[in-house]
């Protein structure tokens, strides 16, 4: 049975927070249409930059067809590359403007290393649709411009110690329903990094 | 005279000498042996515990080192684990997912660092690939605690036990950047570890595991493969479960051991044995004890020779003591010890010089003592015997002649009881002197004891010399001796036995010069010289005494009464018992044969008893039939020197008779007196308190002075009958008789007159107004009932009559 599309969009909101009830930052939720599956294409290509020795962001969701580069912002060398099932990825030595654009093409974790900085971890969720956000600081993950209709909506941290099953919601304009997740995920420790000074370039 | 032979030396003395160095050899090497020994022992106890300690404390610092080593060998492997997992190629085929490619690089990388297991293993402990053993695969990672350890550190390692044998395990995860699996480096802990171990702390080093209560498995160590058994064998009771230091014997030599426990499972107990061997420790005290050893050796030496030295030192002069004190053993005591130092053995060398004087001078003293008379410095009897004896000898040889004197002083007893003993040797001293000096040197004179001497003459060969010596010891003894100023008389009787003549050997010839003695005495001749017949007589004598003995029992003694004449009543009022020994073989045996001899031995008293109370009892028996005659009974001086005893019995026997004390009279002869005028005296008083009549017989032949007489109490005086009998004879005789009896008179005394046996006597006697008088002129002697017959008959006839009759009679 096939509704009348809905001109009209919606929005969701998410609140992530930890075991603990913290509220988790980094984490992802996106939406997966219930019915008809409405191709959105791609957007233009999304940046994962090095910056102080750092991928920047720390976690990034694009959808699969989208188009990734890797710029370089520090003045030094660095050679990103992902052993991921979902797409492997290996940038040799380079600075300034990323050498290439990768085209992530299957959904799934993609995990991003520099192979001469080993404390430099970045990940690159793929998924299946348009409709993703990440939280920020306070947890809290907005997703707009969403057509009615059912989705499955899924949230996901790199740390997380087990998958979580998806929340089914259905979305009606001009509602904006607010779900709520738990994930078991341990605080982000970031990996020591050796100060600025003492690096000799 | 000879001292007895000594006996042979029992020891022969070097032995007891070589002893007594011996046992100070002995004693002072005990000693050094002891003391060196307590002292090895101690010392080697401390040394031992010094290298123990010594070896402790090595071992200890050497276990810090080895920690020390196997942390950083530990930290060097995990880093190159961790280098290598982090290369990025490794990486890379890692993530390739081709097991083939993934066991290639394990193999390869690993071989790098120099494993000798490689394992990959998926972040779910499940086994992708094991270069060893390719079944492990797809199992569980047998050291799934060692990835937790490694989640949190990032990298992990333990010593663990796989197919037996020991690996250094080190496990870390394959980051990508983030893990994507564990890889496990293994590297075998072998003998090469251990002697590389060893090489760094100077230990022994092995590693052994048990699993649960299996037994000990070594391995690996650095002990040479002959020694692993033992050390196995010393762990068995070992739990390995707490670090501790051993000793263990490990192939007969003694090692200080730690367990260092190198992990912490707990079924599985892993150790490293980290050992020294206790001998390096000891090593420099076993060159410490050889010097000592040779030191006690030496020592030992020079302790011997040195107690040697000293031993024979004490021991030669020790040696010479003895033979002196040998020497001395056997009668020599001519020569001195020598006194070489003026040490401990020199003063007792002094002191055995001393010792031996003393001995000499002593034994000089004591054969004097023993040969000669201590009152008159005469040889005695003893020595008289001796030199007797051996003149006989030479005599004998020589076929030569000699002469024995024997004398004693006649009533020497007396001057002994009067006068005391003290004025008696004094006396024999004095005729000691006068004999000695009255005979020629060569003459021996002896003291045989008491008053008795002895005149030894060997070179007088005749009887006329033996006799002329006589006649020089009378002559000697003619002057009154004078002691403390009062001169008495002094006599001896000599009895002279001759060799061969009249004995074969000493004693002989002593018996036989005694024997002339008594019969000299006996014979009141001065001196005699021996007769066989003497000994016939002497023997009789002796018989006659045994038999004196059993006749008071038997009752051969008898009694005999003499009448008393009363001169102015001219009748008999008195008797005197005369005792007769009426012998079984002998027949009537005269007074004067026993009498004398029993005064001479004592028995006298119980004669004079048996006398008294027999007298008393006629006394009574004749008193009740109306016949009253008084008793008179000769008591010898003896009795009186008995006193009370005589007094008692006198007292009894009145008293059975029941005769009144005034009709019995006591005679005692008037030299009987002299002998103990004290006692007499005492006797006499206790006797006129009894109330008996005392007289005084045999008056006129002792020399009592009058005021003697009249401090006696006496009742009565007897006139010896010498001198009534020389009456007619001699008118001087008669004068004595006449005076006496007036004497008597003025004293208050009655007179009696014995021996009367003439009419002319009796006339006189009655002219000088005699009391009594009593003699054979009236009547013999008689036994009771002959008295009583005659008595009857003199009162039919008239005392005139009576006279007549008895002068018939005798």
């Amino acid at each position: 049975m096939l509704a009348a599309p809905l001109a009209r969009s919606a929005s969701l909101d998410a609140q992530v927070r930890d075991a603990a009830g913290r509220p988790l930052a980094d984490a992802v939720v996106y939406a997966i249409p219930g019915s008809t599956h409405e191709a959105r294409p791609a957007r233009a290509p999304v940046a994962v930059e090095q910056i102080d020795r750092e991928f920047v962001p720390y976690v990034t969701v694009v959808q699969v067809g989208t188009t990734v580069t890797f710029p370089n912002r520090d003045p030094i060398l660095h050679h990103v590359y992902s052993f991921s099932p979902a797409k492997t990825i290996d940038i040799p030595l380079y600075t300034g403007k990323s050498p290439m654009e990768v085209l992530f093409d299957k959904p799934g974790v993609v995990t991003l290393g520099c192979n001469i900085h080993d404390w430099m971890i970045g990940y690159i969720l793929v998924v299946p649709t348009a409709h993703f956000a990440r939280t920020d600081a306070r947890g809290v993950a907005r997703l707009r411009d969403m057509p009615s209709g059912a989705y499955d909506v899924h949230a996901w941290h790199p740390q997380q110690r087990a998958a979580l099953a998806p929340q089914r919601v259905t979305l009606d304009a001009p509602s904006a329903p607010s779900l709520e997740f738990s994930i078991d995920a341990p605080p982000r420790k970031p990996k020591y990094k050796p100060p600025l000074d003492r690096m000799k370039y | 005279m000879s001292v007895p032979a000594a006996p042979p030396p029992r020891k022969k003395p070097w032995i007891t000498l070589n002893s007594l160095g011996t046992r100070l050899v002995i004693f002072f090497v005990a000693l050094l042996v002891l003391v060196q020994g307590l002292s090895a022992f101690l010392v080697t106890q401390a040394n031992f515990q010094i290298a123990r300690e010594t070896i402790d404390g090595e071992l200890e610092q050497g276990e810090r080192v080895f920690r020390k080593l196997l942390s950083q060998n530990q930290a060097r492997l995990e880093q190159g684990v961790a280098i290598l997992s982090s290369d990025f190629a490794f990486r890379q085929a890692i993530a390739s997912n081709d097991n083939g490619t993934i066991l290639s690089v394990l193999r390869n990388h690993g071989a790098r660092l120099g494993a000798n297991v490689m394992t990959l293993a998926s972040l779910e402990n499940i086994v992708r690939a094991d270069t060893l053993e390719e079944a492990r695969v797809g199992k569980t990672f047998a050291f799934a605690d060692l990835i937790r350890l490694a989640e949190a550190d990032g990298k992990a390692s333990s010593v663990v036990i796989r197919d037996g044998k020991l690996y250094q395990l080190v496990v870390v995860p394959v980051l990508a950047p983030e893990p994507i699996a564990w890889v496990g480096l293994a590297f075998e802990v072998d003998d090469r570890v251990a002697k590389e171990l060893n090489e760094l702390t100077g230990l022994e080093v092995s590693f052994a595991s048990r699993i649960g209560e299996a037994p000990w498995k070594l391995h690996a160590s650095t002990l040479s493969p002959t020694l692993r058994p033992s050390l196995l064998g010393a762990l068995a009771g070992e739990t390995g479960l707490s670090p501790r230091v051993h000793d263990l014997d490990v192939g007969g030599d003694e090692y200080e051991t730690r367990l260092t426990r190198l992990e912490s499972r707990p079924e599985t107990a892993i150790v490293a044995i980290l050992q020294k061997p206790l001998e390096i420790g000891l090593a420099p005290f076993r060159r410490i004890s050889s010097s000592f050893f040779w030191l006690t050796v030496t020592g030992l030496t020079f302790l011997v020779a040195g107690s040697l030295v000293i031993a024979r030192s004490i021991t030669r002069p020790v040696h010479r003591l003895a033979e002196a004190a040998n020497r001395v053993q056997q009668g020599d005591y001519s020569r001195h010890v020598d006194v070489e130092h003026r040490d401990e053995i020199g003063q007792l060398a002094v002191s055995f010089n001393h010792m031996l004087d003393g001995i000499v001078s002593r034994e000089r003293e004591i054969l004097r003592l023993a040969y000669e008379d201590g009152l008159t410095a005469l040889p005695n009897r003893a020595m008289f015997n001796e030199q007797l004896g051996q003149a006989v000898r030479t005599a004998k040889r020589a076929n030569q002649q000699l002469s024995v004197l024997v004398f004693d002083m006649d009533r020497f007893k007396a001057i002994n009881d009067t006068l005391g003993h003290p004025v008696g040797d004094q006396a024999l001293r004095e005729v000691g002197v006068r004999v000695r000096n009255a005979l020629r040197d060569s003459d021996i004179v002896a003291r045989l004891g008491g008053d008795e001497f002895a005149v030894l003459l060997t070179t007088s060969e005749s009887m006329e010399a033996a006799r002329v010596v006589a006649g020089k010891i009378q002559k000697a003894l003619e002057e009154p001796l004078v002691i403390d100023g009062q001169p008495m008389d002094m006599a001896a009787s000599i009895g002279i036995a001759r060799f061969p003549e009249h004995g074969e050997d000493a004693s002989a010839l002593m018996r036989a010069a005694d024997v002339a003695m008594y019969e000299a005495k006996r014979a009141k001749t001065g001196y005699a010289l021996y007769d066989p017949t003497h000994d016939e007589r002497r023997q009789e004598f002796l018989t006659l005494l045994g038999e004196l003995r059993r006749a008071v029992d038997a009752g051969e003694l008898v009694l005999h009464y003499q009448p008393k004449m009363d001169l102015k009543e001219g009748r008999v009022t008195a008797v005197e018992a005369l005792v007769r020994w009426r012998h079984p073989q002998r027949g009537f045996v005269d007074p004067a044969q026993f009498i004398p001899f029993a005064e001479q031995t004592g028995y006298i008293s119980a004669i004079t008893r048996w006398v008294v109370s027999r007298a008393v009892e006629q006394c009574g028996v004749w008193e009740r039939t109306g016949l009253r005659i008084r008793m008179s009974v000769n008591i010898s001086a003896r009795d009186l020197q008995t006193g009370d005893a005589l007094v008692q019995h006198v007292s009894q026997a009145l008293l059975d008779a029941e005769l009144p004390a005034g009709m019995l009279c006591l005679e005692i002869t008037e030299s009987g007196l002299m002998e103990d005028p004290g006692s007499a005296q005492s006797t006499l008083r206790k006797l006129r308190e009894l109330g008996v009549t005392t007289s005084i017989d045999d008056y006129g032949t002792g020399y009592s002075s009058l005021a003697y007489i009249k401090q006696l109490a006496v009742n009565e005086l007897k006139i010896d009958r010498a001198f009534v009998a020389g009456m007619e004879a001699d008118r001087r005789n008669a004068a004595i008789v006449r005076s006496t009896i007036e004497l008597g008179h003025n004293l208050g005394l009655t007179v009696v007159a014995e021996g009367v046996e003439t009419d002319h006597e009796l006339a006189e006697l009655r002219r000088y107004g005699c009391d009594f008088a009593q003699g054979f002129y009236f009547a013999r002697p008689m036994p009771a009932a002959s008295f009583e017959r005659w008595l009857s008959g003199v009162r039919e006839k008239g005392a005139v009559a009576a006279r007549s009759d008895a002068l018939g009679e005798a």
